[in-house]
């Protein structure tokens, strides 16, 4: 999780450069190797099972849609809810809000994936909703510090020029706050890509399907295998959000 | 000023260290002295500083708790040690000499501890083979087995039974053939087991479509079985849910589980290791799979203390007084 700040001071005039290629590199080089040691190493019966590469793809992949969809429901919920908390008119929803990306964020995620697996129920919405609540908090934050820090006299020079309140949140404050939302959103994602695993216990897939057998049955190369995917993952997933933040970032401040 | 700070650094010199050493490995560290020996030796183990482990769930808190009470009986001065998060970090609480004892499992030896994918059908073989392998490996001494059958099985609700007539495993393997859509639910663990899911298929020839599989925590296997979510579900026979909840575990009528025991097990280096060995021989062989159930059903489904149910039962069984 980096900085708010060291992602806002450092412009570029261009989306895209041929340094950003040297993240993903680095994880297909970590992955092909470990890939690769698994196909060499002397593994057990029980580990071989656990790390196919068909398993580990399909595991890997399931980790990927349930984050997506973390995300997507993260970023339709808590912008919306942090544009409505800097409005005057909706201010004072504020404090429950508030309360309730607190608390989602703070309560412990195993009762709480224990709790609903009980109440609501398992399968993969349970659990996503569960770790969206849980990372719902740093864009939240993020959209309202990203839309409170717009300079007061920008928003007045829009108003001087005629637009309506609708044109300056989407023209003006929107844009100028993407950086910060951003940081935020990356936040999430990494918070969601680690907490994902914990939903195994409630059938929503993902690659806890490795790592729980082996923590239990005390197969290293395996929990090793499955760690290393879950880092692969949060390391990619981060560095797509940098892009986006970038792509969506208006040209002036980039 | 210059010696007041010099005394106050002091000061926490000296309460660093006592504070260090209060977070050891668990927070409800206590010594159980008010015990008297019954049928227990009272100086078997007098004098001796003790400490007793167990892994984190009831059957094994409540397995530490009897043992506790046992070798407080016997004059050793325990302190309580139990609830260690997991089956791997209790057993190197031990290898480490953090613990002095506790309770595992021979099927759990085979599999996780000692590295075999092969199982042993026959308990007494499988209980002699961990026995021998892990004093040669590791030094560690298992004691006396208890003969209760701590196994997987899969477990039904009564009414399913009744309707379906699925009484055997042999029964679910028709069932399933029938009604692939079926869901069987079972823990990530028993899914990767050579012993657990995999070899049932194997046994029974059974087709479970992968969609029907659900891989679930083991308390929500039993609140889904309840609620009707999960058709079968992997069980322990030894939990005390299963007759709390009305379900039936299915019988293994070509006998593909293998039967786990129970037994204590201490560092063969340990000089307090035989004499604790030899105080809990006889608790060990009165606890049958009946007992086991009986006594893990009090904690799990009535919600009576360990301390409690422990100390009742060896009341009763005349351990203590």
């Amino acid at each position: 999780m980096s900085s708010v700040a060291e992602q806002i001071v450092t412009p570029r005039e261009r989306v895209f450069v041929w340094r950003d290629l040297a993240i993903p590199l680095l994880c297909l080089v970590v992955v092909t190797a470990e890939l690769y040691y698994l196909s060499q190493a002397p593994l057990d019966a029980i580990e071989r099972d656990l790390v196919t590469n068909a398993r580990i793809w399909e595991y890997t992949q399931e980790h990927i849609v349930i984050t997506a969809v973390i995300v997507v429901l993260v970023l339709a919920v808590a912008v919306p809810l942090g544009v409505l908390i800097t409005r005057r008119r909706t201010a004072w929803i504020a404090p429950f809000v508030l309360a309730f990306g607190n608390v989602g964020q703070a309560a412990p995620i195993v009762g709480l994936i224990a709790i609903v697996g009980i109440v609501v129920g398992v399968g993969f919405w349970p659990v996503v909703l569960i770790v969206a609540a849980f990372s719902m908090l740093p864009v939240l934050r993020n959209t309202i510090v990203g839309i409170q820090q717009v300079d007061a006299g920008v928003i007045d020079a829009a108003r001087g020029m005629g637009m309506s309140p609708r044109g300056i949140l989407f023209g003006v404050e929107l844009p100028l706050a993407v950086p910060i939302i951003a940081a935020g959103a990356r936040t999430s994602l990494v918070l969601a890509v680690a907490v994902v695993p914990l939903g195994t216990d409630l059938d929503a897939g993902g690659l806890g399907r490795i790592v729980f057998p082996a923590i239990k049955l005390d197969r290293i190369e395996a929990l090793v295998a499955g760690g290393l995917m879950i880092a692969v993952l949060a390391l990619l997933i981060d560095w797509l959000g940098g892009l986006a933040q970038r792509a969506l970032t208006p040209r002036g401040i980039r | 000023m210059n010696r007041r700070r010099s005394t106050s650094l002091a000061a926490l010199a000296v309460a660093a260290p006592l504070a260090l050493s209060a977070c050891g490995l668990s927070e409800d560290e206590g010594t159980t002295t008010d015990v008297t020996a019954g049928s227990v030796d009272p100086s078997a183990l007098e004098g001796a500083a003790l400490s007793v482990g167990s892994k984190d769930f009831d059957e094994q808190l409540l397995l530490g708790q009897l043992t506790i009470q046992m070798l407080s009986a016997a004059g050793a001065d325990v302190t309580d040690d139990t609830n260690i998060q997991g089956s791997t970090a209790t057993r190197e609480a031990l290898l480490r000499g953090e613990i002095d004892v506790y309770y595992d499992y021979t099927g759990t030896g085979w599999i996780t501890y000692l590295k075999h994918t092969e199982n042993i059908a026959d308990p007494e073989k499988l209980y002699q083979a961990v026995k021998e392998e892990d004093l040669q490996k590791n030094g560690l001494v298992w004691g006396q087995p208890a003969p209760f059958n701590n196994t997987y099985t899969m477990a039904v609700t009564e009414e399913f039974a009744e309707e379906e007539g699925v009484a055997t495993l042999s029964d679910m393997a028709t069932y399933m053939d029938e009604n692939p859509d079926a869901a069987v639910c079972v823990e990530s663990e028993f899914a990767a087991r050579p012993d657990g899911l995999p070899g049932m298929v194997k046994a029974y020839d059974m087709t479970i479509p992968q969609g029907s599989i659900q891989s679930l925590g083991v308390g929500v296997i039993y609140t889904q079985l309840d609620e009707g979510e999960c058709v079968f579900g992997e069980v322990f026979t030894t939990d005390g849910r299963i007759s709390a909840l009305g379900l039936l575990p299915l019988e293994d009528d070509k006998g593909f589980f293998p039967l786990y025991n129970g037994a204590p097990i201490v560092q063969e280096e340990n000089p307090e290791g035989d004499p604790i060995l030899e105080v809990l021989a006889p608790l060990s062989e009165t606890l049958t799979t009946e007992v086991m159930a009986e006594l893990n059903g009090q904690v799990s489904s009535e919600g009576l203390p360990v301390e409690d149910v422990a100390s009742t039962y060896l009341t009763d069984e005349g351990f203590i007084e």
